[in-house]
Order: C-alpha cells, then structure tokens, then sequence
C-alpha cells in the first residue's frame, strides 16, 4: 500500500496536475482564440466595458451579491468555493507537495484555520448536494455530474480531516490516505473535462456574452445562400414548404 | 375573459403610498386551471396533424418531413457563418446548473415548472450542439447510441423558445454569466430557417420587406400624412401653438422612427414628441420613404435583422440627417443603437438616440420646460426591458416623470431588474397566445402595478403598452397605460404659448 501511496503522490500526482494545467490552458487559449476571432471582424468595437468588468469582479467575488437570490444555497456555495481553493493551497502538509512537484511554496494557513476551513468545506459541500437533491427545480436540472461534483469533493477533505485529527490505526490511515490522494488526483484530472473549468473560463463569461451579440454582417445572407434559399428568403411566402432549398455551398 | 378577480390590495391606498412596492410576497403559482386555459392549444386537428408541431402559435405550413436533418444543417450554416459558437463552447463547458435564473423568470414563477427554468430551456440547445457540433459529443453518441436529435425535441424547442421574451433578467443573475436570451434568440433563428416562426411575426415581415406599404403595419404614405396632419390641428386647437411634424426635410439633424403602429394608436405619444421638438427648435424630420422602427428580425432572424436595419440607413442617406430617434420602443431602440453600427459603417455609423435620452437632455439643458406637478394622481413606471436591462435608460424617464408628476412611485424590482410585461420578444404580438401572456408571462406584472395602486403605468414601448393594456383589463386593474410623452405632453410649457395643453387621455 505504500507504494501505492508513494505513487499516488508522485507520479500520479504529477501527471494530474501536469494533465490540469495543459487542459485549462487549453480551454483558455481557445475561449481567448475565440474572442480574437470575432473581434478581428466586429465593425463596431465599442463594448459595454464597465458593465463587463463589474459582472466579472461582482462574480468572482460575489459577497455583495449573495443575498439578492437563493440566499441560503449562494451562501453555501460560495463558502464552499473558500473551503475548496483556500485548503488544498495552503495547507501545511501539502506545501511539501507543491514544492516538489512545482518547485516552490509559499506560506501555510495555521493547522488549526486550516482544521475549521475543511469542517467548513465538508458541511457546505454536503449542504450543497442535500439542496440540490431536495430542491425540485435544481434537482430536474442537474446532470449526473452535478450531483457527483460534490460528493467527490468531500472525499479528500474528510479523509484528509480524519487523518490529521484522528487517532487511527496504521492501516486505517493508510487506507484514508490512499483514498485521500486518489480522489485528489481524480479531481485533478477530472477538472478541465467538466464544469468546474470555469474556474478559469467563468472570468471570460461577460465578454463572451457581450461579444456575441456582435452580430457578423452579411451572416444572415451567408446562412440563406448556404441553405439553397438565396432566392427564397425566411419572409417569402412558402419559402420552406417541400422542395424549396437545394442545400448547396455559397 | 375573466382571469382573475380583483382583491383589496387593489384598491387604492388613501394613507398615502409606501416609497416602493413589492409584488405579492409569494406570489402563488398559477393555479391548474388557469395553467390550463394558458398552455390550451387552439389549433384544428388537421393543422396539427399537417405541421406536426404542437405549439400554440400559428406556423405557416413549412416542410415537415426529415426535419431534424434540416435543423441541423441551418445550425450548422449558422454556425459557419456568424460568431454564436463562441458563445456555445462557452456555455457548454462552464454551465453549472445551480437554478438560480429560475427564480427570475417571470414564467417560471407562475407555473414553477421545469421546462421554464432558464437554464433548463437553454440546455435544449446548447445539447444539440453538443451532440452534433463537438468531438467529444459525436464519440459519447457512438458510445452510448444516442440517436440525435428527434422532431419531438424540435418541437420542444420551438414551445420553449417563445416562452421566453428574450427579456435577459435571468442573465443578470447567473453566476458562470450564461446570456439565456442569447440562446432564445439563436434558437428562434435557426427555427425559423426551417419555417418554424410565428405567423403574426412573419407576415408582419413579409409587408416590411417584400409589401407594398415597407411598414409592419401596412400604413399607407397619405395615411400616415392624414394622421399627421389632424395631429397638429388638434394640438394648436389644444395649445394654441402651431406644432408640425416636419416631412421630408433634407438635412435634419434627426430622423425620427416610431413604431409604426403609433401612427395610427397612440396619438397623444406622438403629440409630446412632436411638442418637444416644438420646444426645443431642433431640426428633425419623418422620412416617408421609412418611418417604422420595428425590427423583428431582432425576435428571430438575423436576416431580418439586417435587412431592416439597411432600410433605416437608406432613408437616412436619402435624408442627409445626422441622427437616427426613435420613439417610444424597446426593441426597435436597442436594435438601431446595438446593431445600426454593426451593419452601417461601424464606429463612424449614425448614432442612435431614443426619444427618452433626447427629452431628458432638452430637460436637463433647460430648452423644455416642465409645469411641476401637472400630473396629481399616482404614476408608476414600467422598465421595457431592451432599455432597462443594459441600464441604458433608467434614471432619465424617472427623472422627467418626478418634474411634473407630484405621486410617483415605482414598482419593487425595477430598473435594471425590472420584470418583464410578459409580453417581449415579439411575443405580444401574437394574438393566440393572449391567454399565456395574460395568465403566466404577464402575471407577476400585473401583481406589481396592482401592489402601487396608480392610476398611470407609464411604459414607454409599443409592445409592453399593448401587453400591458390587455393585461390591467384582464386581471381586473383600475390603471391606465400610457406612454410617457403621453402625459409630459400636458406639463410643456412654451414660451409662446397662450394656454396650456388640455385634453383628456384616452
């Protein structure tokens, strides 16, 4: 099993990690590709910019913002969020970590901080999937990800919780260990495939949004013409009726 | 049709007003009989059988068969051609799904059904394009079997997207930023290349573009003159002070577009703008080669959008003016501010001013002055969404308002956050889906101006005024729906005016 330990917190670890990086760096070279794309081509390049940069900042730190809505469930989630960046980042015992894996460190949060932020990071992320589950609407809603997201994020909290604070047996320790660092690296290597990427792209938000309703001129005839329907325009009677439309190329 | 029945917080308040009112805490949901009557379908058996769509506006016939392949290939030429895919990548990879948009749709707070949860209307779309439009869909699909996309989720699509107005209040509250109404918009689009559009909308269009008259209403040139020419009569017999509206005039500084029904219904908002304009001394003029600012292609197809967009430049470049006013009108304003540049000529494109900013400016500057407290009874403001929403025009109608009105009060939420009529995105124009707006989309509006007990709604938009109109005689509500040059038409004075402007509304 220590090898398996060894393992996960080595190589394992270092592939996750290696894996995550290049995968949200992925994601925003092509969200900023994107952006670039349709601003190369925007005849009109005035944006709502301060709107812009208040929507992002107010969301990405959302204080004043909680209680407008949902106020109980954006609480919850946004002391979540804290658990979750502020813990594994800071964190004594994974210092060590960082700095063999990325080469450097940084200072540690107090054990006993970083013992009621992980207490704090378990209760909101059950609260989370208990409100999910029990709330009709957002539980209609939720793909099989966002019911699971949660929960496998409590596992290295509690299991990490446990072995700092527990008096256990070698091979119960063990055991939480491995499960703690498997379901790190699973997080790890999960994180640029699923939602939580917008823990880099959900700053690009309100620029996507205000860019795209920059419309492309010419598009709408571009679209007709590519549909066979150059000569058949949407407000023409019976344009799309049976047989109209050849489906060709501009 | 009675659709509610009028209860004691209608009536008016006589201990003086609250500074603001809430709708109905808790509002309840609509019952299971009024859901009924709203989702009702009206369609003979035969025409659904015909169209295979079992929504409750009217479509022209369209081609039915093979339907989702052609969905997919007007999605894909969209796609190709235009920027929306920026916006879905994004979606699709940071939406969370929290829920939290549902609680700002108007339309899910009276049915508080799952299907007009924002997000939930969104992912209709955004799951076709990820299914069809991305790798990792393809290869989940090959997986798993998934067979794509089915004439029954069109279908879904087609109810879902004109559900929603488009009025972009559930963006404002999400918090990974989805733009909801950017999907509705881009939906209705790609419907609409297959012929799924409303026929209101559609034959609106046709006569805009492809009509005899180029207007949405098929108002005739000596019409609108006629309609002009008693306008100002009535005015000097009111005012005595000639007011003209100025037709054809090269050079003007603005060329002003109203919604065209206007012309012909709303005679007293005409009247105030024409009045202004009388106060102020600035050149403006009415083009009849153009005069109607609606642009449906805004509520559903690109296409259209700029079409009408191209005649408005052609009018000005006829014209020789300098700047583009339209009138009391959401949808039209935002369309010729937000697109006009994008179509004409980009930053160097004629600047587009709603008449709101214009009076508010005159006001400001001191060139048109207010009687204060013209207006004694209570007045509440309802926020049109395409100005509001961007915070674009919200303190200046507000401000005009308090000059001459001495009981405003506004409705809790409102500017920014102001709900919808129920009644945007082209949808209070159709007529077969009056019972929906009234008993779902519309219905936490009317709670809100029945909670201010005002004798005026002032709504400064054709569509909202319409919407609202029907909505207060439905539901039992003793106020009357104007638009806000309406009554600030009572409150100029002119300098050279010999009394002031009489006349009751209608």
């Amino acid at each position: 099993m220590e090898s398996w330990i060894e393992f996960g917190r080595g190589s394992l670890f270092r592939f996750a990690f290696v894996l995550m990086i290049l995968g949200l760096g992925r994601l925003v070279v092509l969200t900023v590709a994107g952006l670039w794309e349709v601003w190369r081509d925007m005849p009109d390049r005035r944006l709502p910019w301060a709107d812009i940069r208040r929507n992002t900042a107010g969301w990405l730190f959302p204080v004043g913002r909680l209680w407008r809505r949902r106020p109980v469930y954006s609480t919850v989630s946004f002391a979540f969020h804290v658990g979750l960046l502020v813990v594994p980042l800071t964190l004594a015992a994974h210092l060590l970590l960082w700095k063999r894996t990325v080469g450097a460190a940084w200072p540690a949060i107090p054990q006993p901080l970083a013992n009621w932020l992980t207490v704090l990071a378990i209760a909101t992320g059950a609260a989370l999937f208990v409100m999910r589950a029990a709330h009709a609407p957002t539980r209609a809603l939720s793909r099989a990800q966002d019911m699971l997201w949660p929960l496998l994020l409590i596992v290295p909290f509690s299991t990490g919780f446990l072995c700092s604070n527990a008096v256990l047996s070698p091979p119960a320790y063990r055991t939480l260990m491995l499960l703690h660092i498997y379901a790190g690296d699973l997080i790890l290597l999960l994180i640029p495939f699923t939602k939580i990427a917008h823990c880099v792209l959900a700053p690009f938000s309100q620029l996507v949004g205000a860019m795209s309703w920059k419309l492309a001129p010419g598009a709408g005839d571009r679209v007709a013409a590519t549909l066979g329907y150059a000569e058949q325009p949407t407000w023409i009677a019976g344009s799309r009726v049976a047989g109209s439309g050849a489906r060709k190329e501009a | 049709m009675p659709l509610v029945e009028i209860t004691p917080a209608n009536q008016k308040q006589e201990d003086g007003p609250p500074p603001s009112f809430e709708p109905g805490r808790g509002l309840p949901l609509a019952s299971p009989a009024d859901k009924e009557q709203a989702f009702a379908n009206s369609k003979k058996p035969e025409v659904l059988e015909r169209q295979h769509l079992p929504v409750r506006f009217h479509v022209e016939d369209h081609a039915v068969a093979d339907r989702p392949r052609r969905f997919l290939e007007a999605f894909a030429a969209i796609l190709k051609h235009s920027n929306y895919r920026l916006a879905l990548e994004h979606y699709i990879r940071v939406s969370a799904k929290c829920s939290r948009c549902a609680v700002e749709c108007q339309v899910y707070m009276a049915t508080g059904e799952k299907r007009d949860i924002p997000c939930y209307r969104s992912e209709l779309l955004l799951s076709v394009y990820r299914r069809h439009f991305t790798i990792s869909g393809v290869l989940r699909a090959r997986l798993f079997g998934d067979p794509g996309l089915t004439d029954e989720k069109i279908q879904e699509m087609a109810d879902a997207f004109y559900n929603c107005t488009a009025c972009r209040r559930c963006t404002m509250e999400c918090p990974v930023g989805i733009d909801h109404g950017l999907i509705t918009h881009l939906g209705r689009y790609i419907l609409s290349e297959i012929g799924i559009v409303p026929r209101a909308l559609a034959v609106s269009v046709r006569e805009q573009l492809a009509g005899a008259t180029g207007n949405t209403s098929a108002v005739p040139v000596p019409a609108l003159l006629d309609s002009l020419e008693f306008l100002s009569d009535d005015m000097q017999e009111q005012t005595g002070v000639e007011i003209p509206f100025p037709i054809d005039q090269k050079g003007a500084e603005y060329l002003f577009l109203a919604p065209v029904s206007d012309f012909l219904m709303e005679a007293d908002t005409l009247m105030g703008i024409a009045a202004v304009f009388r106060a102020t001394g600035d050149p403006w003029t009415i083009g009849t080669g153009y005069f109607d600012a609606i642009n449906y292609g805004l509520f559903y197809n690109d296409q259209i959008l700029e079409k009408v967009v191209r005649k408005i430049q052609a009018e000005a470049e006829r014209l020789e003016v300098r700047k583009l006013l339209i009138g009391e009108c959401g949808h039209a304003s935002r369309t010729a501010k937000y697109f006009y540049a994008t179509f004409c000529g980009g930053e160097h494109a004629l600047p587009a001013v709603n008449i709101l900013e214009y009076t508010h400016a005159a006001w400001k500057s001191g060139r048109l002055k207010l009687k204060p407290g013209t207006i004694a009874e209570r007045v509440t403001y309802h926020d049109p969404c395409n100005l509001a929403r961007p915070g674009w025009i919200v303190e200046q109608p507000r401000e005009l308002l308090r000059a001459f009105c001495s009981d405003f009060v506004e409705m809790t939420p409102n500017g920014r956050e102001g709900i919808c009529c129920g009644g945007g995105g082209g949808t209070v124009s159709i007529d077969e889906v009056k019972p929906f707006r009234m008993l779902v989309g519309g219905r936490a509006k009317a709670d809100q101006i029945r909670a201010t007990g005002a004798k005026y709604c002032v709504a400064p938009c054709a569509n909202c005024k319409k919407q609202l109109r029907e909505l207060v005689e439905a539901h039992g509500i003793d106020c009357q729906i104007v638009g806000l040059h309406d009554l600030l038409y009572k409150a100029i004075q002119f300098e050279d005016q010999p009394r002031s402007p009489r006349g009751e509304l209608d």
